[in-house]
Parts: structure tokens; sequence; C-alpha cells
């Protein structure tokens, strides 16, 4: 069935940028239903708890009702497997994967008050830090409880979802990862996130380095190598099909800042976080395929797969997203060894 | 020392000094984890004056390793120190110091060491052993299960090493010692670290300063073994007074110091 690139353990990818809008929900949905439409088994889970990538796929009714159950013994979002953990009751609770729209892609729904179990994760964290058992359990949940999930699902892929920003769920998740990708827009903003986002990575790889090496044997630890896939530039405008005059100087300066600001502080630390040349980070464009977006938003479905925009559009971005997935797919093969 | 480094010898030691920068940051986490299982120890805290701990200095890293050589070379073993094992080779990069009143003290402080070792999983490498060096102080720790070694450098303090059982191992030299025994401690690291004083009279001072620390040790042991027999005695007599099966308890089954001045042993 699996013609995945991994035989073994399912891929953890998180689309990752602490600034806000720059498609990192959109690009998280397209990219992983993609994949499904290829073959592949895919889970999603949503982190983020503002539950976007949850809307997206799942019918409203459906949502309000998984939240409105949430805190009951049949609560099934993310935020009822891990009450168990931030309450201090017992180990996490199995919930059940959420189909989609997409065949083959599977969804771990969010919850808004994932922002609590936020809170608990910064204190765990420090607990990790005084090498505390409850520590290592608490920082560690999410990834036990996904992987709990993924195995009995057989999937290929796991796509953590996450908000915009450098907080303790992030850190907890990436560090969870085996390969991140930065989507980028084109703009000031965009450019100056990256300093801030090459930092604060390797700040987390290399704390969790430190407490893992002293973690008291046999803890169950997140794996704290989390490979720079590479980058998806987006948010440009496009004239006649050439991307127009002002962003096209954008990309050449975001190819620059994801060397100096991501790619150098990685490989400082190990140069198996950043493996390959500055053509294989950028993974592919995604251009605005105007109303594609809102539709594929509301449908749950790829960009390529909406009732709305032209068949032109759709063929357009049906191409630039299986050229995103197939390269993903070298990368992680070129990359893992 | 009239011994020389050769040059491989001295690049070994510039590496491993390098080796030991590169983990500083694992080491100083090791460190403040066991403080705070220390601290957060209350049966340690009744016992417990202060604590003290630190890194060990590079430049005495680098001492140490070049007299080990000069050991080895002398002995025609190997050197055995390299970058794989340095952390668990030089087992004193930590060094916490737990501080007590009274020698007596020992019996609880042993046994919530140990309590926090196991909880904390720390594995217990190498100790509890006593340097000492009178034999009554010897007779008194090998009472209490404590294995005594000879200390040329007239001081007393008990050992442990632990080490993190974890993925790295780090470890650390732990000391248990009475706030007596710290005074001449310090001031014969002062006087005689890293170079031995060469002032003869500074040196006989330093010996007889030993001497007037153990008896003051005594005393102050003797002070709290008569405090103790004091408070057991006037609580137990209105106690007696009522029935015979909770007349109070013989004097603890414990091993007790030696309270009385006598004499210390010669010491070349």
């Amino acid at each position: 069935m699996s013609t995945s690139p991994t035989k073994s353990q399912p891929v953890r990818i998180s689309v990752f940028n602490h600034k806000g809008g720059v498609g990192k929900t959109t690009l998280t949905m397209n990219l992983a239903a993609t994949l499904a439409d290829m073959g592949r088994r895919v889970l999603i889970v949503d982190t983020d708890p503002q539950c976007n990538l949850t809307s997206y796929l799942i019918a409203d009714d459906v949502v309000d009702d998984l939240l409105d159950k949430a805190d009951s013994p049949a609560g099934q979002t993310i935020w009822s497997a891990l009450r168990p953990i931030s309450e201090a009751t017992g180990s996490y609770k199995v919930i059940k994967p959420q189909l989609t729209p997409v065949g083959n892609l599977f969804i771990l729904p969010g919850d808004v008050r994932m922002s609590e179990f936020e809170v608990d994760l910064a204190e765990f964290w420090a607990q990790c830090f005084q090498r505390k058992l409850k520590g290592f359990r608490g920082t560690t949940a999410i990834s036990e409880l996904v992987s709990h999930v993924a195995s009995q699902l057989q999937v290929d892929y796991i796509f953590y979802d996450s908000g915009p920003n450098i907080g303790p769920l992030n850190r907890c998740i990436l560090l969870d990862c085996d390969y991140f990708i930065i989507p980028v827009a084109c703009d000031l903003f965009s450019l100056r996130a990256l300093r801030t986002l090459g930092r604060t990575l390797v700040s987390w790889i290399k704390d969790w380095d430190t407490v893992s090496e002293l973690a008291p044997e046999e803890t169950f630890l997140l794996k704290g190598k989390p490979k720079f896939m590479g980058y998806v530039p987006g948010g440009f405008k496009v004239y006649g099909g050439t991307i127009a005059q002002q962003h096209s100087s954008f990309l050449s300066q975001i190819e620059k800042d994801i060397h100096s600001q991501v790619v150098t502080l990685l490989r400082k630390v190990d140069p198996e976080l950043a493996h390959g040349t500055i053509s294989q980070f950028k993974l592919g464009e995604i251009k605005n395929f105007g109303s594609l977006v809102p539709a594929s938003q509301r449908e749950g479905l790829p960009f390529y797969s909406v009732s709305s925009g032209t068949p032109d559009q759709r063929a357009m971005a049906r191409r630039a997203l299986f050229t995103l997935a197939k390269k993903v797919e070298a990368r992680i093969l070129d990359t893992s060894k | 020392m009239t011994d020389t480094l050769t040059h491989p010898e001295r690049q070994l030691i510039r590496t491993l000094l390098q080796t030991y920068d590169g983990h500083r940051p694992q080491i100083e986490l090791f460190r403040d984890q066991l403080l705070v299982a220390l601290n957060s120890s209350g049966a340690l805290r009744g016992q417990i004056h202060s604590i003290r701990s630190r890194l060990k200095d590079p430049d005495h890293l680098r001492d140490k390793l070049a007299r080990k050589i000069f050991r080895q070379r002398e002995r025609n073993e190997p050197f055995g120190v390299t970058h794989e094992n340095l952390l668990t080779a030089i087992n004193d990069l930590v060094g916490v110091r737990l501080l007590h009143l009274h020698t007596r003290q020992i019996i609880a402080i042993d046994a919530a060491l140990r309590d926090v070792f196991n909880e904390n999983k720390y594995a217990l490498l190498e100790g509890p052993f006593a340097r000492t060096w009178d034999d009554e102080s010897r007779q008194f720790f090998e009472e209490c299960g404590i294995t005594t070694r000879v200390s040329p450098s007239l001081y007393t303090s008990v050992h442990y090493v632990i080490g993190s059982a974890s993925r790295t191992t780090v470890t650390a030299e732990i000391q248990v010692r009475t706030l007596m025994e710290e005074v001449w401690g310090e001031v014969d690291h002062t006087l005689n670290y890293p170079d031995p004083i060469d002032s003869l009279a500074c040196r006989e001072q330093l010996k007889a300063l030993a001497r007037a620390t153990s008896s003051a040790s005594r005393l102050v042991d003797s002070i709290f073994a008569t405090a103790q027999d004091h408070k057991s005695r006037t609580q137990a007599r209105p106690v007696r007074r009522r029935s015979r099966s909770t007349a109070p308890n013989s004097p603890e089954n414990v091993p007790v110091p030696p309270s009385q001045n006598a004499e210390t042993p010669e010491n070349g």
C-alpha cells in the first residue's frame, strides 16, 4: 500500500513560521492533501489553538459538536487527549482521528483550549531542566499521542499545523518533527522574521540536546533534530504569468536570508540539520491562486479540486502542488540516508 | 615537579580542556539539577547548614591532568583519560560540599542523600568513604558503615561520587564535612593551592590548626551529645511516672562519636 520513501516510521513535518499570514495553514493543507492524492496516507495534527485547519477540513456543525464535547469522557479533540496530562490525572487519552473530504487524509481535531495546554508546556519544559520525570512526560505527550494514532492508521506522513508564534507549544512540535518547511511571504516583515526564526530554532535544539543528554535513562524523549527541508515563497501577485518586479527582488533576498539566518546557524549546530544546496532548499512557489484559496478553505479540498476558479487556474495549481510534493519526497529521500 | 610534559602530552591536555569546555552547558545543568534535588530534600534541610558548589576551574583541571600524567608515567601505566571518558574519569568536575554542625549528623545525612540519589535516579558510583586522620574518628565512621581512608592532608570529610545515569554520564563529587573542618580546609586551600606555601612556620601552624580543629569538632559533638542527653532526661520524667511500658528509650542505638578530648595521633 505504501509507496512513500519511508518504510517504517512516518515522517513528521511542520510548516513553520512564527510570522502570521504567510500561508502556513493553506500550505499545510494543500501539501498534505496532494500527498494523499498521490496515494500516501497522511495525518494532520491541528495543534493551533485557532483550529483553522480543523474548520477547513471538518464541517462546521461537526466542529461545534467536537468542541462542545471536548471536556466530556467522549471528547475527541486534541485537548480531550491531553487533558489527563494537563490535570496530572494520568497518561494521554487515545482519540479517534477524523476523516476529511480528501481520501487517505485524516486529522486530529484542534481545540481552542490548547492555549491552556501551552501554559502547562512552559512548566513541563522547566521541569525537564530540573530532570523531573513529570516534565518529560508532559513535554513528550503530544509526540506519544501522535505516534499511537499514526501507528493505528499506518500513515506515511504526519503534518503538524501550528499557530504563528515561538511559544512552548511550537517548541515542542518542532522538536518532535523530522523536517520543517518555512513558508515566506514576499514582504519586509517576513524577511525580518527569518532572523528570529533561525536563532530560536537553534536555541531550542541546543537546549533540548543538553536536557536529553542528562535525562534519566529510559525516559521517552523527543527526537530534537528537526531538519530544514526548505522554504516556499508565496503570496505574490502574478501579472500574466510572471512575478511582479518588486517580488522577484524579494525572492533573491529571501534566498540570501534563508541561507545566512537559517541554514548557516543550523549547520553550526549539526551539518545534518540543513543538508542541501541553495536550489534544493527552494521547494517551490505558491502563487496567489485568487479565488482558489478561499474555495480550498471552504471546501476542505486542495486548490486543484475546488469548484471555483477556471480549469486553467486549477491545472496550474495542480502542477505547482504536485511538483512541490514530489520535491518534498525527493528531499526526504536525499536527506534520510 | 621536575618532570616536563612532552609535546603530544601538552597537546592532549589542551584538547581535553576543549572537550571540557564543549560539555560545559551539560555540566552546568547537571550541577543545577543536583542542587535543586538536594535543596528540595526536607530530610537533608534539617541537618545541613549550607551547600556550596563549584565547577572545576579549567586551570585546575589542566594541573590535575598533568599530575595524573606524571603519576602514571612513574608507575609505567598508560594515561587513561580520553575525550570519551573525561566526564567520568575526572569525577570532581562538579563539586558539591554539604556543611553541617556536628559529626553524628552524618548518619541522617547519609540516609537522606541515598534517598535523594534514588528519587532522582542518580547512580552512586563511589563511596561513601570518609577521609580522616584520627583513630577515634575512623572508628566512628566505620561503626556507621562508612569505610575510611587515611587522609595525609589532615582533613576529615565524607565523599560520594555520583553519576547522572543518562545518555551522557556526568559525575559529581559530593563532600560532607563539618563547619569546623571547612574552616581548616579553606585556610589550607588558600595557603597551599595551587602551590604549597614554602614557609615552614606556616606549615607548622597549619598542622597545629588541624589539631585545634579536631578538638573543636569534638567539643561541638560533645555539646550536642550532652544537649541530647539532657533533653531526653527532662522529657522522660513525667512519662516515667505514668507507666513502665512508656519508659523513655534507652539512648539511641547508634554509634556515638568520640566526645572526649583524645590524644591526636602524630602525623608525619
